[in-house]
């Protein structure tokens, strides 16, 4: 972009300013003190963010000896995989990973597809009884019939114990409706009175000149999506009672945990643990690092290179509020 | 669209609202199991509707493995149910998609009005199957073991289906002929409409059909019944919870917990506030955006994930336990898990530890909105750090605050139940029993669901009456609306 002179001249003596100021003002001592403990207390917090994930990690590549023994805590030491490679074997784990994939990736696409089109959609004034509609899908954000009605309705329609009740229900996201039309709106509206000139149908304006110009926002709301729908458990938990081959990686991992968590409550009260249970517990111990490694190394992974979308996510609901 | 309409088209106009009506009433009847027409036997499994009994023969047939066997029933009578539930279906989608068409001009109405015309008559042909499929099965020798039931949505969708025929015919004469020229043509109000349809659907599915759920509050269900009129309680379930005193006891708890940490939550909602203003202090910018990218992760980690931290941290033979053992100032692992005391405060910390980076990042970018003049001049006047930070930076971010402070007010009753069900352990169960979690471990874990359909409904009725105070402080004091 070419810049004026103006503008040019503008920055200039902004930077020469700038300059100047900061020979005048030294940093007192004060400064240099507040700065001290800014740094430190940041970087503690971030360590405390980072670290538990390299904790993590460092304990299910290192010798599993070592890790009973409680001396892997900074360095790992004698390196192997074998512990993801064990998990290659627990049939119920394969099935589970299997089952938030397909989730993760049929429910995203479903419901971007969706937002995208119903964000069209009401975006179009001639629409018969816009307004009413429109509300009608937007009250549903403040408003549901709460927690047990909800699972009585999934029941009633026969979703329990299926699939679907995974997918169906995410496809219509009234959020995700309301960011898209939102950016939809500030699309010239030229570019499509002139196609629909040219005598191009809603399907093909959207297809041709919505779907291409909306691909930022839409972005966003797929990578919102995908971590809900990786994230999930609770649906799980509660929909799939008697259909164990359907439990999201998410659900499986909270049992294993709870697995451990119930053998220490018992050998906190006092009571009898025998020996293998014990040292089931402990191996075990590594094999949870290893499943909850499994869960949370997509989510790093992805994190990295979506960062700038989950940002602009949060600033777009913001403009919105 | 130069139609001018005659008397007659304005009379088959108002005949047609009925018709549509009709329609919509036999696709809710294609997908509500507890009205399917073709459960004629206690075997087929309760949940299917006639969607899915159409849809798979294999799932309809599940539970007549035996009576097949033993020939109580032959398998020429199921399927015949079977494809009579799928002809029906078929003709029910066509009686969908005629009237889909009767918003379209002339051409398309008279399209469409066959369509239904068909549609219905495959309908009624189709429940005549199942009814012969019905009398087979009721004379099966062993009634007791095949349970013949006649289904209660028979005769319903029986009526509406002849009706529609009945309708239709009449159509065929009020509808004046197209011009031979016509075009199927549609209004594009119409056509958007039609096009927003199935989303409304699924939004009135999903959204708007568990308030009907709310039934429940005023019966005596247990798990497994069908609702009927002689379980009708009225107010019964209200009344037990302000009456009986272990369930008065069980809820004061409760409230107790969920008032108290959302408390804690909107008495800490300035951290990530202060967290953004201490942060847009540091003038290295790599290190700000290191500390920023980091601290977002854990938002982006679900509960289960953030326990199984906390388990390889805080557990007997975790993190703080194996360096305490190591340095010899404990003897043994402790697991701090497993511990009831400060539940509250470290509920608090957990929160924190997921949210505070991710909630600031919206006061950081409202930081760099603010005009850096501000700042200069006050430093020309000779105000301090802390000055420019207490006099500019945070007036410049109270506006934000205090959208988010109504909407957690708002919030006060749903704390969520995904934090406090991974972190519950018998010693912590009675400071951590939230109003969410409750519900769900009452309703769904021992099947108390008409005690909780109440506690749902109260909860629902009072969290949207927050969110209207919310929102009329907000109009008050801001002259904008927050929703």
């Amino acid at each position: 972009m070419a810049k004026t002179a103006q503008e040019k001249a503008d920055l200039k003596a902004e930077k020469l300013y700038q300059k100047k100021h900061k020979k005048k003002f030294k940093a007192t001592p004060g400064d240099i003190v507040f700065n001290i403990i800014n740094y430190a207390v940041f970087g503690l917090f971030t360590l405390a963010c980072i670290f538990p994930f390299y904790y993590l990690f460092i304990n299910t590549i290192s010798d599993n000896d070592l890790v009973i023994k409680g001396v892997i805590n900074f360095i790992p030491r004698g390196l192997n995989l074998d512990n993801y490679k064990a998990l290659l074997n627990v049939s119920d784990l394969s099935n589970a990973f299997i089952v938030s994939i397909s989730r993760t990736i049929l429910g995203t696409a479903l419901m971007v597809l969706a937002s995208g089109f119903v964000g069209y959609l009401v975006t179009k004034q001639e629409m018969w009884g816009r307004k009413f509609w429109y509300r009608f899908l937007v009250i549903t954000m403040y408003f549901n019939a709460g927690l047990i009605p909800w699972f009585m309705n999934m029941q009633m329609l026969g979703l329990t114990n299926t699939f679907w009740a995974y997918i169906i229900p995410g496809i219509v996201a009234p959020y995700n409706i309301i960011l898209v039309k939102t950016y939809i709106e500030s699309i010239p509206a030229e570019l499509e009175e002139s196609a629909q000139m040219d005598g191009a149908t809603y399907i093909t304006v959207f297809r041709k000149i919505i779907w291409p110009l909306s691909k930022p926002i839409l972005a966003t709301i797929a990578i919102f999506g995908a971590v809900g729908n990786w994230n999930s458990f609770t649906d799980s938990l509660m929909l799939m009672q008697s259909a164990p081959e359907l439990y999201t990686l998410q659900h499986r991992l909270y049992i294993y945990l709870n697995q451990a968590s119930n053998l220490s409550a018992l050998m906190e009260s006092g009571g009898q643990v025998s020996e293998a249970a014990l040292k089931s517990a402990l191996s075990g111990k590594v094999i949870k690092y290893t499943i909850s490694m499994v869960t949370v190394i997509p989510i790093l992974i992805v994190y990295p290179f979506m960062q700038r979308y989950f940002e602009e996510g949060i600033m777009l609901g913001a403009v919105k509020g | 669209m130069n139609e001018s309409k005659t008397s007659r088209e304005k009379v088959a106009d108002k005949l047609y609202i009925v018709i549509r009506i009709a329609i919509l009433v036999s696709v809710v009847f294609l997908f509500i199991p507890g009205l399917n027409p073709a459960r004629i036997s206690g075997l087929i499994n309760r949940n299917m509707s006639l969607f899915t009994t159409g849809l798979s023969y294999s799932t309809l047939i599940d539970g007549f493995g035996r009576s097949f066997k033993k020939g109580w029933v032959d398998p020429s009578t199921m399927k015949l149910v079977y494809a009579s539930a799928l002809c029906m279906c078929l003709g029910i989608a066509a009686q969908a998609a005629g009237g889909c068409m009767s918003v379209g001009n002339r051409k398309f109405k008279r399209l469409g009005n066959w369509i239904t015309l068909i549609g219905s008559v495959v309908e009624v042909a189709c429940m005549s199957g199942i009814y012969i499929a019905y009398g087979q099965i009721a004379q099966t020798p062993k009634p007791k073991k095949v349970q013949p039931i006649f289904p209660d949505g028979f005769w319903v969708i029986m009526i509406i289906g002849i009706v529609l025929i009945v309708l239709s015919l009449i159509q065929v004469f009020l509808l004046p002929k197209a011009a031979k020229d016509d075009e199927y043509e549609m209004e594009s109000k119409y056509k958007l409409f039609l096009m927003f349809m199935p989303f409304l659907a699924l939004v009135g599915v999903f959204s708007y059909l568990p308030l009907w759920g709310w039934r429940y509050a005023f019966f005596d269900y247990k798990v497994g019944d069908t609702l009927s009129m002689d379980k009708f309680v009225g107010f019964k379930w209200f009344l037990e919870l302000v009456k009986n005193p272990a369930t008065v006891r069980d809820i004061v708890r409760v409230l107790k917990n969920t008032l108290a940490m959302s408390a804690l939550g909107i008495l800490t909602s300035w951290l990530p506030m202060a967290f953004a203003i201490f942060l847009s202090e540091m003038k290295n910018l790599k290190f700000r955006r290191f500390v920023q990218v980091f601290t977002t992760v854990p938002n982006f980690i679900s509960w289960v994930l953030v326990y199984a931290i906390a388990f390889c941290i805080f557990s007997t033979d975790g993190f703080v336990s194996s360096i305490m053992v190591n340095l010899g100032i404990w003897d043994q692992g402790v697991n701090m898990l497993m511990s009831g005391e400060h539940t509250w405060i470290k509920m608090l910390a957990w929160g924190l530890w997921k949210g505070i980076g991710w909630s600031a990042i919206i006061y950081i970018a409202a930081i760099s909105g603010i005009d850096r003049q501000l700042y200069e001049a006050a430093t020309v006047d000779g105000a301090g750090r802390f000055q420019r930070m207490w006099h500019i930076t945070v007036p410049g971010l109270i506006p934000t605050f205090c959208v988010l402070l109504l909407m957690s007010v708002a919030n006060i009753l749903s704390n969520g139940m995904d934090q406090y069900l991974v972190f519950e352990n018998a010693t912590n169960t009675d400071a951590i029993m939230v109003l969410d979690l409750y519900v769900y471990k009452l309703g769904i874990g021992k099947g108390s669901i008409s005690l909780t359909t109440v506690i749902s409904m109260l909860k629902s009725i009072v969290s949207v009456a927050l969110l209207f105070l919310a929102n009329g402080v907000s109009k008050l004091i801001r002259g904008e609306s927050i929703v």
